[in-house]
């Protein structure tokens, strides 16, 4: 039993004071003033649940006293599929209490077609071997015959909050080296890794964090971001928990539809933090009522952080513009180059509440030819703009390296490397892939960038990966459920990423050869299954699918389809593609073909 | 002009924007890939526009506008009369 005392992480300028004094994120949450409101979920103006720290905590301990009639047990793995909202969260600490390791994996859209969710979640549930697979009351009964299932595992239906019977929290001690939890990159079967993170991890992260961040115990935090994703469980839920911070939550959907909601929740509850990928900026400008703006108040903002995707100066250029009569002050937007695999932030810009990021324009034949961003003293030309992510936190330590792995100096591009104390114990049950990613300590991020002045520029990727909206998608998913269409020659497919400056993110563009020319003929027919295929699979909307006839796909010299040169031969027949001037989505990705 | 057909109009011109495709009120639009989940906040603004109500994005989900006809049952279900 550890809830015995109040301890207050503020100091008496409010700041809080780091490293705060827990050892695990239980005894952070159990030592929260159990009054003050910590998670204000909200659906609409008449539809706000509101719990404080003290009734959270016993809404977890009366969902770990029902995991633990279910017969989990400490060290056993739990994959939560419930969708955003409180019961979620206290199901994740209700697994922490037990010292079992919880894994939230996205709610099934609707899109979803039962039969291929069940692919969707064998990957995630035969590698961690869950003892229980958690879903809630209006999980789609259709889906539930198609969740797959071990032999050891069970499916239960979590309880409805407040049904089970409340007794105060008493967490397991357990060693707060060992897996904590397991957050889930990318991916569907084969290519999905399960990110271990220990509680230590964890708290490092949030220390270094914290502190750079300058929290002060009135901050309040503003997310519209999944739980599964680890700005949405790291940023917006451990984190607050930890600081013992409020955080005003809606539904990712419920935003999407309605994104004024937002800017709303910000000015009514008078956020001061809010974390966002790049394309919330330009969809906030264009999509939100010119009438509406100047109702906004977001005086209380200050940092709205640019993270996990490409930061872009064109869309925080365009934000600006939009809300600048909205109070928003000079340096509120800030940017941020995180990954689960470090439990979250890498770097982060300053937080002086003044200046925003800085930027460097740089030729982009220079980048292109020599991998060096030699900086411009004109807009003009071929210039392009990169947007600092900013310098490392504490801890934390980056190198910049060739593709024959020597270190490279300033200004030259590479693949960033990372050491940092908070470091992922590594991909559940997966040393393969582990050994892979580490060398020498060194996590191998995929990223390529470059440092000025010691501030980190991120200007694409080495590793095949396609961020929609913040989501992170595998092209080799895309290409298997366009291959396997009985029109489509196998393995003669590329997908790959084209920003999209109208949106403000990347999206999928397909290259996909038909097996005999007649093929073609049938083209609307056939694109329009592999559009909706795509969709029910994976529930990202294709930008464009491209047929074309038999041995048009550049083929690497293993014989493989060749991502990059594939993709420079569609953009020079469909000018309709170009991403944009001043958009460079990829510096030295022909390596990978 | 009906509402839905007001809406079939604003779809295929605004949203799709692609040529050859022609939708009806049954037509899937989001599980079919015809409309991303990022444009339905263009959807929700011409429904209220049409119906002269308020949708509160809290109570409908995405599967709500999987047709021009789940669409407008989900206003008449949800929507709030405009003051």
């Amino acid at each position: 039993m550890m809830r015995t005392k109040h301890f207050s992480v503020e100091s008496s300028d409010k700041l809080l004071r780091f490293p705060l004094p827990f050892r695990t994120v239980l005894e952070a949450l159990l030592s929260a003033p159990p009054e003050k409101p910590f998670i204000i979920m909200w659906k609409d103006e008449d539809d706000v649940e509101t719990v404080t720290f003290g009734q959270f905590t016993a809404l977890a301990s009366a969902q770990a006293n029902y995991l633990k009639g279910q017969e989990l047990r400490a060290g056993d793995r739990v994959i939560l599929i419930m969708p955003q909202g409180i019961a979620l969260m206290a199901a994740f600490v209700a697994a922490l209490l037990l010292g079992a390791i919880p894994a939230i994996l996205a709610y099934p859209n609707f899109k979803i077609e039962p039969a291929k969710y069940r692919v969707g979640l064998a990957g995630a549930s035969s590698n961690l071997e869950p003892r229980l697979i958690i879903v809630d009351d209006a999980f789609p009964d259709e889906l539930i015959k198609h969740v797959s299932l071990g032999v050891h595992s069970r499916l239960v239906r979590s309880p409805a909050l407040g049904t089970v019977a409340t007794v105060p929290a008493s967490p397991r001690n357990s060693d707060s080296d060992e897996t904590a939890f397991i957050q889930h990159s990318a991916g569907t079967t084969g290519l999905q890794k399960g990110v271990a993170l220990s509680h230590t991890a964890v708290l490092r992260q949030i220390n270094h964090l914290g502190k750079v961040l300058r929290l002060s115990f009135e901050d309040r935090i503003y997310s519209w971001l999944p739980l599964y994703h680890d700005m949405g469980l790291i940023a917006c839920f451990i984190l607050p928990m930890v600081c013992h911070l409020s955080v005003v939550v809606q539904s990712p959907t419920e935003w999407v539809m309605r994104p004024a909601s937002m800017l709303q929740l910000i000015s009514d509850y008078g956020c001061s933090l809010a974390w966002i990928p790049n394309f919330t900026l330009q969809f906030l400008a264009r999509r939100v009522p010119m009438k509406m703006r100047s109702t906004y108040d977001l005086s209380s903002l200050r940092m709205l952080i640019n993270c996990s995707e490409p930061v872009r100066a064109s869309s925080m250029d365009e934000f600006l513009s939009a809300y600048g009569a909205s109070n928003l002050r000079p340096g509120a937007l800030q940017s941020c180059y995180a990954m689960a695999e470090t439990v979250f932030a890498v770097t982060q810009s300053q937080s002086n509440g003044k200046t925003n990021p800085s930027r460097v324009w740089v030729s982009a034949n220079g980048l292109r030819r020599n991998k060096v961003a030699k900086v411009s003293q004109s807009v003009n030309g071929d210039a392009v703009c990169f947007v600092s992510s900013g310098r490392c936190l504490p801890g934390t330590k980056l190198r910049i390296v060739s593709d024959e792995g020597a270190d490279l100096p300033g200004g030259h591009v590479g693949e960033i490397w990372i050491q940092s104390d908070s470091m992922l114990n590594g991909y559940y049950n997966r040393p393969d892939l582990t050994s892979e990613a580490l060398r020498d300590g060194w996590y191998r991020s995929g990223d390529l960038g470059f440092q000025l002045d010691g501030e980190l520029y991120v200007t694409g990727r080495k590793k095949d990966l396609i961020i929609v909206a913040g989501e992170n998608i595998y092209p080799q998913d895309v290409e298997e459920i366009v291959s396997s269409h009985s029109e489509i020659q196998d393995g003669r497919v590329v997908a790959f990423p084209i920003y999209n400056a109208e949106l403000g993110t990347e999206q999928i563009v397909v290259v996909a050869e038909v097996r005999q020319h007649q093929g073609l003929q049938r083209r609307q027919m056939i694109e329009t299954q592999l559009r909706t295929s795509i969709v029910t699979e994976l529930g990202v909307v294709p930008r464009a699918i491209y047929l074309k006839p038999p041995r048009w796909i550049v083929k690497s010299s293993a014989g493989k389809p060749a991502r990059s040169t594939t993709r420079e031969k569609l953009l020079g027949e469909h000018p309709e593609l170009d991403p944009g001037k001043g958009e460079l989505t990829s510096v030295g990705n022909a390596a990978n073909d | 002009m009906s509402e839905t057909q007001q809406m079939i109009e604003y779809i295929v011109r605004e949203v799709v924007r692609r040529p050859n495709v022609q939708i009806d009120e049954n037509t899937s639009l989001v599980s079919s890939g015809l409309v991303d989940s990022l444009a339905l906040v263009d959807i929700v603004i011409k429904l209220e526009e049409i119906t002269h109500k308020r949708i509160p994005a809290g109570k409908v989900q995405a599967k709500d506008f999987e047709t021009v006809q789940l669409m407008f049952s989900a206003a008449a279900r949800v929507g709030k009369a405009c003051s």
